[in-house]
């Protein structure tokens, strides 16, 4: 049972982290009180990880640990959650110009939810799309907080979300493991498994949360 | 539109390397030039009451291996430039002095991904490392990035 999510990392299941699992799992129990977390969400690229099997950690360490995936589309790149059988049949997640717009309808038709992530990133972000193409239909919500982002990018996310009213959630999209849950989701219900958490972002009633350590301001200058 | 390229190179052995045994004087070697102070690696008699009850080589020794050929003859091509894009060492068993050594190399993997900068394409190049009784000793996949 979870509230504060990790909604976007990676682990060495994926072709650019190194980071084992369990290594995530350590690095947050040494880091409890900076960072708060009940859950991650494990969203490898351009793939599903069928194999992995996370119960004895989730037992171990006492988080939750849910499997998602983040795909590669015409409009950036996407997280998809809920992932199922008919999703994969449907998709080929190696293709890295999947068509967004079919990938946020027949992926919410098919029991999941797909959601733009860093948004404000360049070429592979929602934003620099939207000014070339037409918006997409059906997004609910996009990854407000970033904790891969360079400066500017979180930032750019704002003006979308108020021209548009989509919902906003964050992620620390780490692949290293002293980045895990920097940022993260608070949900205003509980979670339990992938199919709650597809129903909350469906639904509303989130927020990004930022774990960063906030550099001190310089004193001003008069 | 997936990559397109002739996926029945993925998984065939274009090179195959026999080295020398591996010598003490090797092993002591390399891991002097790391700054290696373990006597596993450094100090025979030590290394005799030691975990492998002998000398063995520290577990990067496998990568001052170079296959006769790195890339297979009709390596493709995806862009204008190449460059290193990393390497993984998945160490299986402990490298010994006169352990002969025999190095497979295929292309393990082809695969596109998109970034900040556009496309990129990653090559995949796996060296699978073996000792004369046929034990998997290492395998090092080389990424090998175009653009």
């Amino acid at each position: 049972m979870a509230r504060i999510l990790d909604l976007h990392l990676h682990s060495e299941a994926s072709d650019d982290s190194r980071a084992p699992v369990e290594a995530y799992l350590k690095w947050l129990a040494r880091k409890r009180d900076e960072r708060p977390l009940e859950g991650l969400v494990l969203t490898e690229h351009r793939q599903f990880n069928q194999a992995g099997d996370y119960r004895d950690l989730e037992d171990k360490y006492g988080l939750l640990i849910l499997k998602a995936s983040e795909v590669e589309t015409d409009y950036g790149h996407v997280l998809v959650y809920g992932v199922n059988e008919d999703i994969l049949t449907r998709f080929d997640f190696k293709n890295v110009r999947l068509p967004a717009q079919e990938v946020i309808t027949e992926v919410a038709h098919r029991g999941g939810i797909a959601m733009p992530c860093h948004p404000g990133r360049p070429t592979i972000g929602l934003i620099e799309h939207y000014q070339k193409k037409p918006p997409l239909e059906g997004v609910v919500g996009v990854e407000a907080l970033n904790g891969g982002s360079k400066k500017g990018e979180n930032e750019r996310v704002a003006e979308l979300i108020e021209t548009y009213g989509y919902h906003a959630f964050g992620g620390s999209d780490s692949h290293l493991v002293s980045f895990v849950g920097l940022c993260a989701t608070e949900f205003d219900r509980d979670i339990k498994t992938i199919e709650d958490l597809v129903e909350a972002l469906r639904a509303g009633g989130y927020r990004p949360v930022d774990f960063r350590p906030q550099r001190p301001q310089p004193p001003l200058v008069s | 539109m997936a990559l397109e390229f002739d996926r029945s190179m993925i998984g065939q052995v274009f090179d195959e390397t026999v080295f020398p045994p591996v010598t003490t004087e090797e092993i002591v070697e390399f891991a002097t030039a790391l700054g290696e102070t373990n006597p596993l690696y450094i100090d025979e008699t030590a290394a005799g009451k030691g975990l492998y009850g002998g000398l063995v080589a520290p577990p990067t020794f496998v990568t001052k291996l170079r296959a006769k050929k790195f890339t297979p003859d009709h390596l493709p091509k995806f862009g204008k430039v190449g460059f290193d894009g990393g390497r993984d060492l998945a160490i299986h068993a402990p490298v010994r002095p006169g352990d002969q050594l025999t190095m497979l190399s295929t292309i393990h993997d082809i695969y596109e991904k998109t970034g900040r900068t556009g496309s990129m394409y990653f090559i995949v190049i796996r060296n699978e490392v073996k000792n004369q009784k046929g034990e998997k000793v290492a395998v090092i996949d080389h990424r090998i990035m175009q653009r």
